[in-house]
């Protein structure tokens, strides 16, 4: 298989999984914010995760807030499933770039 | 496993920074010798794999979800700890800048966790399993298992550390939802190396014993 043809059919598994994934992905929270939950008494260890369950609610003020630009892999309530099909896609060729872009640039810096 | 801002003190979050910052010089390095351009493609595809991936959050019981991290695979495929160092970080930046997945003062201590702790246990392990098992899948499977597992529990030391998880009951329940989320792991780590090694066989590392 030629490099640009693998990029490609890559690139395009990729964003077949990505959106498959905004449609049937789970909701629930990760493991880390299962844990969170956990340790708050507000979740057995075995037993679902409470709907008001707020993971966040054991952090600490540590004086610093960055908001994303596309928070949650989505563009807001009004953009719905569409936007969140945006936010992944942009988010697969984001990260094929970049990695690509520093893979050029180191293997450039050889010569 | 990604950590929010929220969950580590700033001074604490600047140490893992500086540990981070040492194994992204090292991932460069290695990335300046070993990259070439029949392989800077197939890692920026590996890269674009994880991150669609990891949006798949799967069901593992406990009102709990998991996703592939990616570490063990790439560090598998490419023959080094330090290629998973080098697409995780990179994966963890447009994870945290543009979707706010992981915080960006925490974005060293998941660097450390993700990339360096599950590159290296996923190579290592892989490695030591494969001279016993001789079958680049099952070696691989639970080298992945155990990438996803010990980065958990490393996690979980930190967060007591931090003052945000208690030291036991955090461990019990990182390790028992991740022990369930490496299962996913294991899988899509064994057939991603499976599809790998089917379309272009030349670029897996010759040390994995896949051939096909």
């Amino acid at each position: 298989m030629e490099n640009k043809q693998f990029l490609a059919i890559g690139l395009v598994v990729a964003i077949l999984i990505g959106v498959t994934a905004v449609f049937f992905a789970a909701g629930d929270p990760d493991g880390l914010e299962s844990t969170a939950i956990v340790v708050q008494g507000e979740k057995d260890l075995f037993g679902p995760t409470p709907e008001d369950g707020d993971p966040e609610a054991v952090g600490h003020d540590v004086g610093f807030e960055y908001e994303a630009p596309m928070p949650d892999y989505a563009m807001g309530d009004d953009a719905g499933k569409m936007g969140e099909v945006i936010a992944v896609v942009v988010g697969i060729i984001l990260a094929l770039l970049i990695v690509f872009g520093v893979g050029k640039a180191v293997t450039a810096s050889k010569h | 496993m990604h950590i929010p801002d929220v969950f580590i003190p700033l001074w604490q979050s600047a140490i893992y920074w500086v540990i981070a910052l040492v194994f992204i010089a090292l991932a460069l390095r290695w990335a300046r010798n070993e990259l070439d351009d029949e392989k800077v493609p197939l890692i920026a595809v590996l890269a674009a794999g994880i991150f669609a991936i990891q949006a798949f959050n799967l069901p593992v019981g406990m009102g709990t979800t998991g996703h592939l991290v990616g570490g063990a695979l790439a560090a598998i495929v490419l023959g080094s700890p330090y290629a998973a160092v080098f697409v995780l970080t990179l994966v963890l930046l447009v994870q945290a800048v543009v979707f706010g997945d992981g915080g960006i003062t925490t974005m060293g201590a998941n660097i450390i966790n993700m990339g360096v702790i599950g590159g290296f246990v996923g190579y290592y392990s892989f490695q030591s399993i494969q001279k016993v098992a001789r079958n680049p899948y099952l070696s691989a499977g639970i080298a992945a298992w155990l990438a996803c597992l010990i980065p958990a529990l490393a996690a979980s030391v930190e967060m007591f550390v931090a003052g945000t998880f208690p030291l036991v009951e955090g461990m019990i329940a990182m390790g028992t939802y991740h022990a369930a989320i490496g299962v996913i792991e294991a899988f899509i780590t064994a057939g991603a190396l499976y599809l790998i090694a089917s379309a272009r066989p030349e670029l897996i590392d010759t040390s994995t014993g896949v051939t096909v």
